[in-house]
């Protein structure tokens, strides 16, 4: 058995999901983890899936365009490595939320900081729907930040380029929302 | 994964809302440091405090940065001084109070209680001396907070330090009359005190109490009101038991921030975490009030009649959410009614329509009692014995804390303004009627036996 990722995007239509799935059923796929979410109209799906030796991966991405093609929708098949480049230091979860205009580069300014840190984003959600109201643009981070580096000077940067960028910016650890919102 | 939803309700609970941790309290138990000679024994009391809360401040501030959650104050209860210093007399006690505020001031803290006595069935050597030691002690000192407690369900009221504690908050108010008798302020009389209280002024650390621990008390009556306005307007026919719903749950979202950060500063201290005191209890500020609630759930103003109806299911409600929220709760866990830390409070007494009366009444289902009541100067001693007694009886028959927090402002007439400063506020000088002249049954003394609700073994 081998591990492959699967995604797919396209213009959002019911059907997607038994489509992907009804392909990787027939080539004795099966799938571990899937996530989707919907961005405004379009559709991104992610399936991770173990393929038998049996099935060739040329033979299930052509399955897969002859079912998802005809929908408009696009797919691309990658192996999935046993050991990445990169290995999680010890870390923390914190959540990194910001308010403000909209405007270029929002996301590009605080990534950049959060890369500087090494922190890893495992959750992003950025809603920019213009006007005044700041939770109408709104990025909502997940971030697991290392323990090893220098936490005020992250914190510090993190404020800077929010100021930067006209945004108001919030670091907190994750357990408060958890504490509040999970019994 | 967490909503969108959720997160954004924390932050419009921080940023619009005042959520915050009320207090951390270190409770220090000061047994250990008793000695024949004040000087040795303020010596052990100063390494101890130093020893153990050093950090206090610094530690509370961190984990306030980490959760985006503002720890408001940092405090230090300890053991009754009368107890841990009950060899030393009115002027040592002096003394103790001196260097229990040079502790606090040291270390960062804003308060620090416990200079106190249990006296609800009678008197010590110790206990005498404290609270002779009282007035002199809290003018001379900034920080030391006092608590007496005179009563308690199983042992009844001792009448004569009800009026011991009524010549005393008189001798206190004249001995700071330059600060509206501000003394008073940190002087708590107590009924069926508990152990753990973390909020100030009646703070101290329980003879049965581990030797350290970490306690904290939430607040939230911004939130609370909120949640309330939100609900309302959404669905204007919703009914008081929907409410209570609603307070609940968000009681429930308070609580559990306490606990959280409580016991992430208990951690980070090395000391046991002991409880969650679930109080709502307000500042001067606006969108910061117990008294709000009061005018979101429909009546005109706390005072008013249906008010005590009110706080009885607002008591209540916080008290089942905040249950459910954490494993230990304790202290006194109820709304606060304050009247000069509350600014919503504090206008309906200045406007009369909040009378001395209605809020004894309101104490009957509340947490605390009466709290930061400030009275006409010339009131006498035994009227305040009167006020402080009947506030005790509240209390030993309901099984229940109850306080009394009077401050007879020197030279200040009702309708007159006192101020305090700070979180203690400022308010309006409340009349107290039917105060003429007293008749004898103050000074009759003796104790009020115990009722017969407290023989349940």
């Amino acid at each position: 058995m081998k591990k492959i990722i699967i995604s797919v995007l396209g213009h959002d239509r019911p059907g997607i999901i038994a489509a992907v799935s009804g392909v990787l059923m027939r080539s004795r796929c099966n799938i571990e983890d899937v996530s989707q979410t919907i961005l405004q109209t379009e559709f991104v799906g992610a399936f991770l899936a173990s393929r038998p030796e049996e099935c060739g991966e040329d033979e299930l991405l052509a399955a897969l365009r002859d079912a998802l093609e005809p929908m408009g929708l696009s797919v691309l098949i990658k192996p999935v490595e046993e050991h990445g480049e990169w290995a999680s230091p010890e870390s923390e979860p914190f959540v990194i939320t910001t308010m403000g205009p909209d405007r270029l580069g929002l996301v590009s300014g605080i990534t950049e900081v959060l890369a500087r840190f090494k922190g890893n984003i495992t959750n992003l959600k950025a809603v920019f729907r213009g006007g005044d109201n700041p939770e109408h643009n709104v990025m909502i981070y997940e971030v697991d930040i290392p323990v090893a580096i220098d936490q005020h000077a992250f914190r510090a940067a993190l404020q800077e380029r929010a100021g930067e960028l006209g945004l108001s910016a919030s670091l907190q650890h994750r357990d408060i929302f958890e504490m509040i919102h999970k019994v | 994964m967490l909503s969108e939803r959720e997160i954004l309700s924390v932050l419009k609970m921080l940023r619009s809302e005042h959520l915050d941790v009320r207090t951390i309290t270190m409770g220090i138990s000061l047994f250990d440091c008793a000695d024949d000679n004040v000087k040795s024994f303020t010596g052990n009391v100063r390494e101890k405090i130093l020893r153990h809360a050093g950090n206090l401040v610094a530690v509370c501030e961190g984990i306030a940065v980490k959760y985006g959650i503002p720890v408001v104050n940092k405090r230090i209860s300890v053991s009754p001084i009368a107890v841990a210093g009950c060899r030393f007399d009115a002027g040592e006690m002096v003394e103790v109070a001196r260097a229990l505020d040079g502790a606090a001031k040291e270390i960062g803290v804003d308060f620090i209680g416990g200079f106190g006595a249990l006296v609800e069935k009678g008197f010590t050597r110790g206990d005498r001396a404290l609270i002779e030691a009282i007035p002199e002690a809290l003018a001379v000192t900034e920080r030391v907070c006092c608590s007496i407690n005179t009563a308690s369900t199983r042992a009844g009221i001792n009448m004569d330090a009800v009026y011991l504690m009524g010549r005393t908050i008189k001798a206190a108010a004249e001995r700071t009359k330059d600060a509206d008798g501000v003394g008073c302020a940190k002087i708590c009389v107590f009924a069926n005190i508990p152990q753990d209280v973390p909020f100030m002024a009646g703070a101290y650390l329980g003879v049965g109490e581990p030797d350290v621990v970490v306690n904290v008390g939430v607040s939230g009556p911004g939130v609370v009101k909120k949640a309330i306005d939100r609900a309302r307007e959404s669905q204007p026919d919703m009914d008081l038991g929907r409410l209570s719903e609603i307070i609940k749950r968000t009681a429930f979202k308070v609580t559990r921030v306490g606990e959280l950060i409580g016991r992430q500063a208990a951690d980070a201290l090395g000391v046991p975490f002991g409880v969650v005191d679930l109080s709502l209890a307000p500042t001067p500020d606006v969108g910061d009030s117990v008294g709000e609630i009061f005018q979101s759930m429909g009546l005109p103003n706390i005072g008013a009649p249906g008010s005590t109806a009110l706080l009885a299911l607002l008591n209540d409600a916080v008290k089942k959410g905040g249950i459910f929220a954490s494993s230990y709760v304790g202290g006194l866990s109820g709304a606060f009614i304050p009247v000069s830390e509350d600014s919503n409070i504090a206008e309906a007494a200045r406007e009369g329509k909040l009378t001395l009366e209605k809020l004894e009444a309101m104490t009957s289902v509340c947490s605390v009692g009466l709290d930061m009541v400030a009275i006409p100067g010339d009131t006498t001693a035994e009227t305040i014995a009167g006020i402080i007694a009947d506030e005790m009886a509240i209390g030993v028959i309901n099984s229940k804390a109850t306080a009394a927090r009077l401050i007879p402002v020197p030279g200040k007439k009702a309708g007159e303004k006192a101020f305090f400063g700070g979180l203690l506020g400022e308010a309006t000088i409340m009349p107290v009627s039917n105060a003429g002249k007293p008749g004898d049954f103050i000074t009759l003394g003796g104790r009020i036996p115990a009722p017969v609700q407290s023989f349940k073994n």
